[in-house]
């Protein structure tokens, strides 16, 4: 219903989770559409304690046919009922690079077959940074998406999504509950969520994963994690609605690694906090 | 400078979007609703495809402070150009428009008094009949109709059953009910004060509540004046 509403404005185009908006009820040929700008606080790769801050463009439209796109995600509803939405999800995983300047993967360059030592290179090279690291390029990935409604306040959501990782042979389930905002008229809506990630050995291998080449070549130690829960998470929403038009909506989520991906050399940091706010339109 | 283009597309695209102006954009924060948000409650009813043929769906308005009167309030479709003006019921119900130009330009509903705040809701209910004569079997299938709707949208209410309806009547009116069973005899229904629909502050309507017998009893309601809605109740 209104859960919508209720519907969260939930998108956040920093943010790689796959988040599904509720089902929409519109008129035929009409669209509901909400773009924005704001600000983002985030760690520079999963597990590190280095933050960013960075512009945090926002968007989510709705069709009446069912389709959707919401931050990094898009997908189509499939199903007519209101307490059951499933259908085809898509999501882009951004690339992952050193992070770093021009100077500082030419610096890389300069240590790969000279310096064999890993601890050696902690010295030199910034202790934030991903430098000798190989990037990850960006990945599409796709599969599906299953919420169910408890009740209209409550949602269960899940998404299976497949073609992570460097060999595009990464998988990803995503289980959640949701509180959602949905009395018409609140000014202010709330809404929570908590879940977990599942995903194979190619996905965690290649986030959280040293190859002994990189090894060689970075400050982490070589490292190869197997599959299974890579972490749990729980995110709060605020959204302030000032005319039908105009909102700011404002996200806080907490993410603790788990299992292999927890013991990377690169989760200097299991525990982390992703914020943002941004000022939003509803077109 | 090319990872800012976007950014500096985005912010064009916002302050050409602000700068269009709107009537629904200028409501004062606390006194509107989105049309779109409300539309979104209320076509779950026409889109629904089971038996509804004994029920109606309006929306209504809930003012968020204890003790307001709607006496003479009314519930405004304010869109860029044009305003249409909702009458509510003594329930504070209105009949919902699902308009697609009303939609499309994201316009707002405000009430024609300024200052009070309040929020909506979808509430189902069974039509009246205009001779105030209601079978018991006609009002179980409409409160089954009622739940079949009610679980439609909310999987919480499956386990829920029917156990009869609430005639809403006027406050401070002189109403009342009789029942007649299958056997013949026949005896006046309580009525009290209370509060139409679940939830609602204003607890002074007069009510009369029927509770269905077992299944298959034969009964009659008859109600002396017209009420204001029959609400279905489950339990």
């Amino acid at each position: 219903m209104n859960k919508l509403l209720f519907l969260a404005l939930a998108m956040s185009c920093a943010a790689s989770r796959a988040e599904t908006p509720a089902a929409n009820a519109m008129p035929d040929g009409s669209r509901d559409m909400y773009a924005g700008l704001g600000v983002l606080s985030a760690p520079r790769y999963d597990g590190t304690g280095s933050r960013k801050v960075s512009a945090l463009p926002t968007i989510q439209v709705e069709w009446s046919n069912g389709i959707f796109v919401s931050g990094m995600g898009a997908g189509m509803h499939l199903s007519a009922s209101p307490t059951l939405e499933y259908g085809p999800l898509l999501s882009v995983l951004p690339r992952r690079s050193e992070s770093g300047t021009a100077t500082a993967a030419d610096g890389v360059g300069t240590i790969q077959g000279f310096v064999p030592s890993a601890n050696l290179n902690v010295r030199k090279i910034p202790a934030d940074r991903l430098t000798g690291m190989d990037d990850i390029p960006t990945r599409v990935l796709g599969g599906v998406f299953l919420n169910y409604y408890l009740d209209p306040q409550w949602r269960l959501t899940s998404s299976l999504l497949y073609g992570s990782g460097r060999d595009r042979n990464g998988a990803r389930l995503e289980l959640g509950v949701q509180r959602l905002a949905a009395t018409l008229g609140d000014r202010h809506r709330v809404s929570l969520g908590a879940g977990l990630t599942a995903v194979n050995r190619s996905d965690n291998q290649t986030y959280f994963g040293v190859t002994g080449t990189e090894a060689l070549r970075s400050r982490f130690t070589y490292y190869q994690p197997g599959g299974g829960l890579q972490d749990m998470h729980a995110d709060l929403r605020w959204n302030w609605v000032w005319t039908p038009s105009w909102m700011l909506t404002t996200h806080l989520e907490a993410k603790r690694l788990l299992g292999s991906a927890s013991h990377s050399p690169l989760a200097e940091r299991p525990s982390n906090l992703t914020v943002s706010t941004a000022i939003a339109y509803r077109f | 400078m090319r990872s800012f283009r976007p950014f500096t597309a985005l912010l064009a695209l916002l302050l050409t979007a602000g700068s269009a102006g709107s009537a629904a954009a200028d409501v004062r924060a606390g006194e509107w609703v989105s049309y779109r948000d409300a539309y979104r409650s209320m076509v779950m009813f026409e889109k629904y495809g089971g038996p509804k043929n004994l029920l109606q769906n309006q929306l209504e308005v809930q003012p968020r402070e204890h003790g307001v009167s709607l006496d003479g309030v009314q519930l405004v479709l304010a869109g860029k150009a044009n305003q249409l003006n909702l009458p509510l019921d003594p329930l504070g119900r209105a009949v919902f428009p699902l308009q697609k130009a009303a939609y499309d330009e994201n316009a707002a509903l405000l009430l024609n008094h300024k200052g009070l705040t309040f929020s909506l809701r979808p509430q189902v209910t069974i039509a009246p009949r205009a001779d105030g004569v209601y079978d018991s079997a006609e009002l179980r299938a409409a409160c089954a109709q009622a739940l079949g709707y009610a679980r439609y949208v909310d999987a919480s209410q499956r386990g829920r059953q029917c156990v009869g309806v609430r005639f809403v009547f006027p406050k401070k009116s002189d109403v009342g009910a009789r029942v007649r069973r299958g056997d013949g005899r026949e005896h006046p229904l309580a009525v009290a004060s209370g509060p139409a629909f679940a939830g609602d502050a204003d607890d002074g309507f007069q009510v009369v509540n029927y509770r269905f017998g077992p299944d298959g009893e034969r009964a009659q309601v008859t109600a002396y004046d017209a009420p204001l809605a029959i609400v279905p109740v489950f339990e």
